[in-house]
């Protein structure tokens, strides 16, 4: 369990919310510090944006390349945005369950 | 007490020896193998896995490929006890006189016989010893070693060295009585053993090993031609072929056991 | 370790037994399975503790904790074993290696029966070939049947229950991503190259890794480049997306259950032939365990890079200026037959392939075998891959690592990043299919 504005918000042992739907904006603050992002651009606004959006959609986080040509940015930028990187950073941030497998 | 080492324990020896490894190797064949557990690379026919499970038998190829000290020690110990084996076997039948059959006068055969068994004898003692150090001094090795790894290494020695006493001592044994019992023995019509009493204890040692054998690592003579069987077995083909289909290996009832 | 919670547990069909119940539930599992497995009995009664795995095992080497040497790892179940199911255990205890379960022995068995990589090269070594991957498999099932098992492996059971894959991909993701890939091809060739999703009365179903639709997808191009210029009627069935069988990994009952899956979708999609793409345990579970899991199974099967190398020569490359060496997945190679099959492949697409040493059965494993790829096991997946790393930095010189396993591909490049080394592409080997093809327009 985390708290975050008083309230408190179910997380795994990975530190991914465990259900997607109480995802707000504040939780971006909170992973964000933890997963040693910096100040929240647009850029990283974008890729959080359209992972939430892929997600409701289609229940599952997209093809990383998928997410690289739609956002406009090299897998390269998006390490650099999220250190992490899109599976492990950029998708704790937007709220999304964990990708699991062999990745 | 001479009566019993002499007429009945070597029965009893013997018998559990004969049923005790049967019943281990029926019990393992008995167990299904409901998965090839091939381990490439593979033979691809019958007479390819007799080839490949014969040479690993006769070269220890898997420890060659390993840990080269041990390969020569285990290698040793195992070739020096077939020698024996095989030399107990035609030394005793023939009285020492099996290299007659390749044109050798008695006396020279006997003192072959004598050299043959006598360097077998040496070989095995050292690579016993060996082994034994071994285990005291490698770490995991030790860590790893139950007392009966040990157990067994001195039940081998204990036998080889009272052997070696009466190969070196040989004023007092006399051969061709021994033969009589052992030929009484096999044939089931006992006499008295012989009373000199290395050859008792010496002979003692052997039985025990026998009835011993069936409840110990040494199973692995047994283990190691089933084991090396199931990992050389073919894989499957597929489509299954239609005359395997109906004893198709399958697990029934919804769960593997 | 992160381990499955109760609730976790039964959601794929799993019950927690409380610890009192464990050891004889344990005891009443080894007890079926000895019966109905030769390879459990054959194996722990035939060691005679001779040590000479010690020295081949990447995970001893590299963790360098006796549990892991690979007589010492059968041990913590060997020693419960002749204590229960051998005379000499029962009546001699301890002097003949016999001992009771107690309070630590279960954990002991989670923690090092997770750092076994099921790679077999034990086995290659000993002189009986006993598998201390068949007693991992065993054991890791008798701790899934107590309910003991890592939340990994949960999630990933609860997801191939859920999607018939690993990822959680639903097919609307799926047709998704299929409709992304084409794009992408179009965008690269020009050309129209199909990846087919559920196309009815197909010749040949391709099982590709989910990870191929998500982070490995040149894999999936190469083949799908590959079908198109065969000209081949084939498709993927979106109920079995995974390639993989974590079963096999975990529990004997869950492989069972994704196996038939793929038999009901090659009956479904009316196909003759079913091609396996790049995983390493899946292919041993489709190779080695389809009859006996599921009986009779009457379609061909083979491997995508087996297939690939058969039709080398109705494909057409322009041979790629790089140095590439390739790493044998334990699972294609000691536990899967194909060994010289990835490297015909390389030798068309590439200019230059060196071997690393040892290499084809001998190879080290990667350190990710057997799903050991939880995030918070790093430190130890470190140390598994050690060995794995310091092969590779022998090579020298390359351009490019070919892991024709999704595992190791997950694997070796988080490894070598960690190291500082990963200075060089990395990825499958159809991919390189897919890159240096040369399409007749």
């Amino acid at each position: 369990m985390i708290t975050i504005k008083g309230n408190q918000i179910e997380v795994d042992e990975d530190g991914f919310i465990a259900d997607p739907s109480v995802w707000n904006e504040d939780l971006v603050r909170y992973f964000a510090d933890l997963e040693g992002v910096g100040e929240l651009t647009e850029k990283h606004w974008k890729v959080i944006n359209y992972l939430r959006d892929y997600y409701k959609q289609f229940g599952i986080a997209p093809m990383i390349r998928k997410l690289c040509k739609e956002t406009g940015f090299s897998l390269k930028e998006i390490y650099e945005l999220f250190p992490s990187g899109p599976a492990k950073g950029a998708c704790k941030l937007a709220g999304l369950p964990k990708p699991t497998g062999c990745v | 007490m001479l009566f019993f080492l002499g007429q009945i324990f070597p029965y009893i020896a013997i018998i559990v020896f004969l049923t005790g490894m049967t019943w281990r190797v029926l019990i393992w064949l008995k167990a299904p193998v409901p998965f090839q557990l091939t381990l490439f690379p593979a033979p691809q026919t019958f007479a390819g896995r007799v080839r490949v499970i014969g040479w690993e038998i006769l070269s220890f190829k898997s420890l060659w490929r390993g840990d080269r000290t041990l390969w020569l020690w285990a290698w040793l110990m195992h070739g020096s006890l077939v020698l024996i084996i095989g030399g107990h076997i035609v030394g005793i039948y023939t009285l020492t006189r099996q290299f007659t059959l390749i044109g050798l006068s008695p006396a020279a055969s006997s003192a072959w016989s004598a050299g043959f068994g006598i360097a077998a004898g040496i070989i095995c003692f050292l690579s016993l010893m060996v082994l034994f150090y071994r285990r005291t001094a490698i770490t995991e090795l030790k860590r790893l070693s139950d007392p009966v790894d040990y157990f067994d290494l001195l039940l081998l020695l204990a036998i080889v060295i009272s052997g070696m006493h009466m190969r070196l001592t040989s004023l007092n044994i006399d051969l061709p009585a021994i033969r009589f019992y052992l030929a009484g023995i096999l044939t089931l019509h006992p006499i008295p053993i012989p009373r000199t009493w290395i050859f008792v204890s010496h002979f003692t040692l052997v039985n025990i090993l026998l009835l011993y054998f069936p409840f110990s690592k040494l199973v692995h003579a047994a283990g190691f031609v089933v084991n090396r069987a199931m990992v050389t077995e073919k894989p499957p083909i597929y489509p299954t072929p239609a005359s395997r289909v109906g004893e198709a290996r399958f697990k029934q009832g919804g769960r593997i056991e | 370790m992160y381990v499955a919670k109760p609730a976790e547990l039964e959601a794929i069909g799993l019950t927690y037994s409380s610890e009192s119940a464990q050891t004889n539930r344990a005891l009443k599992i080894m007890s079926e399975l000895r019966t109905s497995m030769r390879s459990l009995m054959v194996m722990l009664e035939t060691c005679v503790k001779c040590g000479n795995c010690a020295q081949q095992c990447h995970s001893y080497l590299g963790t360098e904790d006796y549990n892991n040497f690979p007589a010492a790892r059968a041990e913590l179940m060997r020693r419960i074993y002749k204590k229960h199911f051998t005379w000499s255990g029962r009546i001699f205890g301890s002097f003949v290696g016999a001992e009771e379960f107690d309070e630590e022995t279960l954990g002991k068995w989670l923690t090092y029966f997770y750092q076994c990589n099921e790679c077999r090269r034990c086995a290659r070594f000993c002189p009986f070939g006993i598998d201390t991957a068949e007693i991992t498999i065993m054991a890791r099932h008798i701790l899934s049947e107590l309910g003991i098992l890592p939340r990994f492996m949960q999630g990933i059971a609860l997801n191939m229950q859920k999607t018939g894959n690993n990822m959680g991909i639903p097919q609307p993701a799926t047709l998704d991503s299929a409709q992304f890939m084409e794009d992408e091809m179009r965008e690269e060739t020009g050309l129209d190259i199909k990846i087919p999703i559920d196309k009815p009365n197909s010749d040949i179903l391709y099982i590709p890794s989910s990870a191929d639709f998500f982070t490995n997808v040149d894999t999936m191009l190469g083949v799908a480049k590959m079908f198109h210029v065969l000209g081949v009627n084939w498709t993927i069935p979106s109920t079995v997306l995974e390639a993989a069988n974590f079963g096999l990994l975990f529990n004997l009952q869950v492989m069972r259950t994704h196996n038939l899956r793929l038999k009901q979708a090659a009956k479904d999609l009316g196909a003759k032939l079913v091609v396996q793409g790049e995983c390493g345990h899946g292919w041993r579970a489709a190779k080695m365990y389809t009859e006996g899991c599921n009986g009779a199974f009457p379609f061909e099967l083979v491997h995508v890079l087996e297939y690939c190398a058969a039709h080398l020569d109705r494909l057409r490359f322009k041979r790629l200026p790089w140095r590439v060496t390739l790493h044998d997945p334990c699972n294609y190679s000691r536990a899967g037959g194909i060994v010289e099959q990835p490297r015909k492949i390389i030798r068309a697409c590439v200019e230059e392939l060196v071997e690393m040493t040892p290499n084809r059965e001998d190879n080290f494993c990667c350190g990710g075998g057997s799903g050991i790829l939880m995030d918070e096991m790093m430190d130890i997946r470190l140390k598994l891959g050690r060995k794995k790393v310091e092969q590779i930095q022998a090579v020298g010189d390359i351009d490019y690592l070919a892991i024709p396993c999704s595992i190791c591909k997950a694997q070796i490049p988080a490894v070598m990043k960690h190291y500082g080394l990963e200075k060089f592409e990395m990825g499958g080997v159809m991919d390189l299919v897919g890159k240096a093809m040369v399409f007749d327009q």
